[in-house]
């Protein structure tokens, strides 16, 4: 059969699928000629047909092969069923990821708060003392309002909330590739940081209400969202050093596609700890006993949310 | 092979051609996209700084948290994994199946590129890209992804209105092929050198110069037959 016969011959069917293609939903004959076109450039090379016609029928077969094998477009409740039952599951079948990440936070916290209890002084060692000078007079003001004028600044605090802390977060899970080593830093800087500056806060009777307070219901949400992204990122780490029995290419690529929805996670929570701290933990009008109430509960229903939630299903 | 591209085959038996991009080409790609960031940025930050004061500027910090992370990711994966960047230049980002990238890969690569920044400027991303067959940088090797050519679409080539000539001794499918090849991309190059090309195809039509190629336009004809308009 010459070309321009076989060209004639088909060109309805490759109208139809430049068509299908152009529109939003396409045709349920769609596979099938698919099927028929691939047929068709298969002939077409095999008869030596001109490679331009080669060429059109390959990239028309390319552009069809993407419409119908990209990923299913069958999502329904995704997020609903990932907030139910995936993220809290992940997160307790990554146990060992999540415990390094806290003992990495943890540790570092809790040797500042005694090295600082015993010296005071060695606290300059680690901040700035300009800074720490700025802190103290920060929450010795609290009283009236948290170094804040007004609502605007609620908004402003919420902006540079988002724009830090998230950022940290990212950049812990990314740091975690290096090893593990650049999540563990960071998690462990963030957790000695934590301590120094708690302590030197609640040692003085002018500064504790105002500080704890103020901390006590969204370092719930931070807390944690940097821990999981932490472990998230030594997941990464870790099957980098420990790839089992796959190549340590393949172990990354698997890691990475199973602890993603951690990172989501992460950011998440640190998200809503943006939020509670630029609109909630700053207000001035609720009593502090008000705010460790709340902030008690949000503790106990984040870890009750971690360790329960999920279970029937899964066992 | 030697020209770089990488070929996928489906079950379908369609094999699919892509040719990765450099790092050089994927650099002035991201510089544009930077270029751009920057511009929406102020362009956003300033009105809104203006308009509500120290709110806005928590707003402008939260737009600046979108489009340092989110940015990427929501143009690959809403734009046929092309950045306003990468479109300018011809660029795609592809899962490496040649199938279009999804939410996962999207984030991951675009959350290790704060690993290929680093230490300056995309430094360990282009030791990466140097050391891989496919310029993959981290991010794209644990993700699984490939920043490749676009193909531009191919034009259809001009029908011909000349009477079909038999050839004067049987060529093989390849020599038939390269035929048809010659006479539908022959106008792309100058008029001399088109002459040029006729002399070349002496052996063949045993004429020179214009007569030659119209001569060679006349077994093409035969080749590939009526247009059955």
């Amino acid at each position: 059969m010459k070309q321009r016969q076989f060209e004639a011959r088909h060109a309805a069917l490759w109208d139809d699928i430049a068509q299908d293609l152009k529109s939003k939903l396409p045709s349920l004959d769609l596979p099938a000629r698919y099927r028929a076109l691939c047929h068709t450039l298969a002939v077409a090379r095999q008869r030596g047909y001109s490679p331009s016609l080669v060429a059109r029928l390959d990239s028309l077969a390319i552009a069809a092969h993407r419409r119908l094998y990209r990923s299913s477009a069958n999502q329904e409740m995704v997020f609903v069923r990932w907030l139910r039952l995936d993220f809290p599951l992940l997160v307790r079948a990554e146990w060992r990821v999540v415990l390094l990440a806290l003992l990495a936070f943890l540790l570092p916290l809790l040797l500042c708060v005694g090295l600082i209890n015993w010296r005071p002084e060695l606290a300059y060692t680690v901040i700035d003392p300009g800074q720490l000078a700025e802190y103290e007079s920060m929450y010795r003001m609290a009283a009236q309002r948290l170094g804040r004028k007004g609502p605007e600044d609620d908004v402003l605090m919420f902006g540079v909330y988002v724009w830090n802390n998230i950022s940290i977060d990212l950049r812990t899970f990314a740091g975690g590739l290096v090893a593990g080593l650049g999540a563990l830093v960071s998690t462990a800087y963030n957790g000695m940081h934590m301590g120094v500056i708690g302590t030197w806060l609640t040692r003085e009777p002018a500064t504790r209400e105002a500080f704890l307070s103020f901390v006590v219901t969204h370092s719930s949400f931070e807390v944690v969202g940097l821990l999981l992204a932490c472990a998230a990122g030594l997941k990464l780490g870790g099957a980098l050093l420990l790839p089992g029995r796959l190549t340590r290419m393949a172990a990354l690529r698997q890691a990475g596609q199973r602890i993603l929805p951690m990172l989501g996670g992460a950011v998440l929570l640190t998200l809503l700890a943006a939020f509670v701290e630029a609109f909630w933990s700053a207000r001035t009008d609720v009593p502090a006993l008000v705010k460790y109430i709340v902030g008690g509960l949000t503790w106990l229903a984040l870890i009750a949310y971690f360790c329960l939630m999920g279970r029937r299903r899964a066992a | 092979m030697l020209d770089g591209k990488l070929h996928l085959s489906t079950p379908e038996g369609v094999s699919l051609v892509f040719t990765p991009a450099g790092p050089a080409r994927r650099g002035y790609a991201w510089l544009i996209d930077w270029l751009l960031r920057a511009l929406i940025g102020l362009v956003l930050y300033i009105p809104l700084l203006v308009t509500l004061g120290r709110a806005g500027m928590g707003l402008g910090l939260v737009a600046f948290f979108l489009l340092q992370w989110a940015y990427g990711v929501l143009f690959e994966v809403l734009g046929d994994g092309r950045t306003p960047g990468k479109r300018m230049l011809g660029l795609q980002v592809l899962r490496e199946d040649g199938l279009p990238v999804g939410w996962r890969e999207s984030v991951l690569r675009n959350v290790l590129r704060a690993i290929d920044f680093m230490p300056l400027c995309y430094g360990i991303g282009l030791g990466a890209m140097l050391l891989d067959a496919r310029f993959r940088r981290i991010g794209d090797l644990v993700a699984g992804t490939i920043v490749v050519y676009r193909e531009q679409p191919t034009p259809l080539p001009k029908a011909l209105d000349v009477a079909p000539v038999a050839l004067p001794f049987p060529l093989t499918p390849d020599e038939q092929r390269t035929l048809v090849d010659l006479v539908e991309r022959v106008h792309a190059v100058p008029p001399q050198r088109q002459l040029e090309l006729g002399d070349l195809a002496q052996p063949l039509t045993g004429l020179r110069g214009q007569a030659s190629l119209d001569r060679l336009y006349g077994y093409v004809a035969g080749l590939t037959g009526k247009d059955a308009a």
